[in-house]
């Protein structure tokens, strides 16, 4: 069992770590970080709830098993955005919208589908990580 | 179906530029070439899936597997035509090389299909091997093309290329490939030894497809071979060679499956003899073959199974006097046979008198020679088709299900029926010679009932075939002796010696390598730094090597990097394992700040993480050890002799490195690369960070690459770690 002052550490900082995540997801493209620093950071984030509180308190707050789904999710949106260009008649992995013009802003935020493909490559790597950890973390067939 | 609907339609075609970068594009188009295998290809296969519905469960139950491997095998053969199909419709050779591959990879899962028997194992990668490494001379040979003429698109090709040397050399290379998996003379001995597929597999791959493709390829890139009258006769040599060789295996052959393949090649080494002698027969007459040679073949590929699954005979001598107990079987392998061997009122007749014509038109020799082949020809399908169906009756007869008859009957009343209305079959293939030719190409195929060269050669070949045949019981000794000579001097010796050789190599390097962990990281490490070592040891030292002053702003960077070296210095002296993999951590984040002060916050970033996942796991390893194994081993002591051996490797490993390093920097490239060049169109790409532009734009392709692989480690790992991959 692990102190009380580290489960009161990890429990706090759960919700930084995935907004943290999150910024360096989504200002990738402006600023330091891409999918695949988020997408670590954030599983670093769940591995340190599994290591503090057991896998089974986290599995019961987390959605743990979906680890797996959410991570063909991301390679499903990576080769979606790798794929619709084609049927669309450019060159597969044509970013959207093409030089010069100018993308939809909300913010500083700039919405264009190489961020998309990012958002792919987090879901991917978190998904994997996650799914990853769960199963190692999980009692084998001789221990429990 | 729906291809010859296609073609009838008018053809067309369809490309998609998959890397423009690069030129590729996927470029399909159905031309008259690509309707005549293709529909070959979709045509027999559907036959075939028919035939297998019936055999593959009865095959699995001789072998007591379980029925749920009856779907592996269709998924291998769906596999093995999709890839056939996309083989023949491709128009850029890069795509046709794919496609070449994933034929010889579907040809692997279907040859090696029965995977508990060693035999079939080792003939499967025999065909693999043979098809597939000979398939990359044909890469070298397609990227020597595109470094000549900077297209891979074949029409482009065909308007552009002129006689050189380096266009025969590379049309060389990849007609080495063709004639590989045509199976022809050098390369011949992997066909005989495929026929440890199950008898579908065999009627597939070794009628309509997998030995079609090499001769298809050859048709396909006919308008190159032209070029060079050199490489045309070469053609003709190994054709004839190839009809040599088969045919006289196949007289002396007992296994029905065995003739049949030795009749395979044969029969193919007509088709190559006509591409080598070109021309508008040459061209008609290859493509008609072709297309008679995979109805007939197919129908007694299948025979051969159904008489096994019935009787249990697997070679000639075993089986008799079936013809009264099968007459449906009998009489559409009779005209199947018959078509092999040319006799008229079969679509085989014609193809023979397309062949003497041709070969007519190149001179007297070569017409003797056709004739001697088609006698050969003859002579064996007349002892394969008597020795099964003729004869005293022998042994017991099981019931067998009519799919496994009228697939046969079938295309026997096809072959026969392209003896009597020849015009479709002949349209067919003339439409395919015309892409061969790149030209109008006449191919008349009627009786005629006169004494004209091509009559008199068929009469000719039928007359010494009978003689060839009447006369078997004396030929026996000399072709065994010819059998076994081909077997104790051939390619396939050359082939199992330079298996073994590469074997042993193998073994030898594993047991360098794979000995121990120290094994394995010398292996990896020395060999890299003899090279790095070799290239100080060789560069001028003109300008290298020089000092600079110490601007105050980089004092932060000097201290990092002191902090990198100290940590790294302490890991050998410190003993407990905690000890050493937090100072190594502390080497790993020291370099992580390092990154981040040279004006690399991405690589920092990525560094930090990767270093924070190793230091958790080792903790998380040790924390799994048993502490006394720990302790232990970290009161162990190593000889005097070793500690200062290992010294004086480190001392010299970082000497060098050190060198290396200053050198480097002593010499900075002009940044011109392509570094500057990205940097210069992240802000067209709508980023900042140059870094994540390139990872999600300008190598998108790698990236979605790399996702895959991390998806498939996680599908591995849960599976691992979940014991699912026992077994």
């Amino acid at each position: 069992m692990t102190s009380s002052l580290t489960r009161m550490v990890a429990r706090a900082l759960l919700a930084p770590i995935l907004v943290v995540a999150l910024a360096i997801l989504v200002k990738g493209y402006a600023n330091v970080g891409d999918g695949f620093a988020a997408g670590v950071v954030a599983a670093l984030g769940v591995l340190l709830q599994v290591v503090v509180f057991g896998r089974e308190a986290v599995a019961a707050a987390l959605p743990l098993r979906w680890a797996p789904a959410v991570a063909l999710v991301g390679l499903g949106i990576g080769f979606a955005v790798f794929a619709v260009p084609a049927l669309l008649g450019d060159a597969p992995l044509e970013h959207a919208p093409a030089p010069g013009v100018s993308p939809v802003h909300i913010g500083s935020l700039e919405l264009i589908t190489a961020v998309v493909f990012d958002v792919g490559v987090f879901l991917l790597v978190l998904g994997a990580s996650v799914a990853i950890i769960d199963a190692i973390a999980a009692p084998g067939e001789g221990e429990q | 179906m729906a291809i010859a609907i296609g073609w009838s339609a008018g053809g067309g075609g369809f490309g998609v530029a998959w890397a423009p970068t690069w030129d590729l594009r996927l470029a399909f188009e159905l031309d008259g070439l690509a309707a005549l295998y293709g529909v070959l290809a979709a045509g027999i296969g559907t036959l075939v899936f028919l035939y297998a519905s019936a055999y593959v469960p009865r095959h699995l139950a001789h072998q007591e597997r379980s029925r749920r491997e009856e779907a592996r095998l269709h998924g291998a053969m769906v596999l093995f035509l999709v890839s056939m199909l996309g083989l023949v419709m491709a128009q850029d050779l890069i795509a046709l090389f794919v496609f070449w591959d994933l034929t010889a990879v579907a040809s692997w899962l279907l040859v090696g299909y029965d995977r508990h028997n060693r035999d079939a194992r080792l003939s499967a990668l025999m065909a693999l091997l043979v098809t597939a490494v000979s398939a990359v001379l044909m890469l070298v040979g397609i990227l020597m093309l595109r470094a000549e003429y900077g297209t891979v698109q074949l029409p482009e090709l065909f308007a552009v290329a002129q006689e050189s040397t380096t266009v025969t050399v590379a049309v060389a290379l990849i007609a080495i490939a063709a004639l590989a998996k045509s199976a022809q003379v050098p390369f011949h001995f992997w066909l005989p030894r495929a026929m440890a597929a199950p008898t579908p597999v065999s009627a597939y791959l070794h009628s309509a497809a997998m030995v079609a493709a090499g001769v298809f390829l050859l048709s396909r890139i006919h308008p190159l071979i032209q070029l060079d009258a050199r490489l045309l006769d070469g053609l003709i040599v190994i054709g004839l060679t190839s009809m040599a060789v088969g045919g006289l295996l196949a007289l002396g052959s007992r296994g029905l499956k065995r003739i049949l393949a030795y009749s395979t090649i044969s029969q193919y080494g007509y088709v190559v003899t006509m591409l080598g002698i070109g021309g508008a027969a040459g061209a008609a007459g290859a493509c008609f073959y072709v297309l008679g040679h995979a109805l007939a073949k197919s129908a007694l590929f299948m025979t051969a199974g159904a008489v096994t699954e019935a009787t249990g005979a697997k070679a000639l001598g075993e089986v008799g006097g079936l013809a009264r107990r099968m007459p449906l079987l009998a009489a559409g392998s009779g005209a199947a046979a018959a078509g092999i061997a040319a006799l008229p009122l079969t679509i085989g007749f014609f193809k023979d008198e397309l062949f003497f014509k041709a070969a007519l038109d190149r001179g007297n020799v070569l017409g003797a020679l056709a004739v001697l082949g088609a006698a050969l020809t003859f002579a064996y399908m007349a002892r394969f088709w008597t020795g099964i169906f003729l004869g005293a009756p022998k042994g017991e007869l099981r019931p067998v299900e009519r799919r496994l008859i009228w697939p046969v009957a079938l295309l026997g009343a096809l072959v026969v029926v392209g003896g009597l209305v020849v015009g479709p079959f002949a349209d067919l293939a003339r439409d395919a010679a015309v892409v061969t030719q790149r030209g109008a190409v006449e191919l008349e195929a009627a009786y005629h009932l006169d004494a004209r060269a091509e009559n008199l050669m068929a009469i000719g070949a039928y007359a010494l075939g009978f003689a060839l045949f009447a006369s078997g019981r004396l030929l026996g000794a000399p072709l065994s002796v010819f059998s076994r000579l081909g077997h104790d001097l051939g390619p396939e010796r050359a082939y199992n010696a330079s298996i073994r050789g590469l074997n042993r190599l193998s073994n030898r390097l594993h047991d360098i390598e794979v000995r121990d962990l120290r094994g394995r990281l010398i292996a990896v490490v020395v060999p890299g730094a003899g090279l790095v070592a070799l290239g100080v040891a060789v560069t001028p030292t003109d300008g290298a090597y020089r000092t600079g002053a110490l601007p105050a702003a980089d004092v932060p960077l000097v201290v990092a990097l002191a902090v990198c070296a100290l940590a790294a210095l302490a890991v050998p002296f410190c003993r407990r394992h905690l000890l050493i993999a937090l100072a190594l951590s502390g080497v790993g984040f020291a370099l992580a700040t390092t990154y981040s002060l040279m004006g690399a916050p991405d690589v920092a970033l990525v560094a930090v993480l990767i270093e924070t996942i190793f230091a958790l796991l080792f903790v998380g390893v040790f924390a799994l050890l048993p502490r006394d194994v720990l302790r232990r081993e970290a009161r162990l002591r190593a000889p005097r002799s070793r500690k200062l051996r290992d010294a004086a490797i480190a001392t010299a490993s970082g000497v060098v490195t050190s060198l290396v390093v200053w050198s480097a920097f002593s010499r900075p490239v002009p940044r011109e690369g392509m570094s500057d060049r990205l940097s210069a169109l992240a802000p067209e790409a709508h980023g900042k960070d140059i870094v994540t532009v390139i990872l999600a734009d300008f190598r998108g392709l790698d990236t979605l690459v790399e996702i895959t692989v991390v998806a498939v480690a996680m599908i591995a790992v849960s599976l691992l770690l979940r014991g699912k991959l026992r077994g």
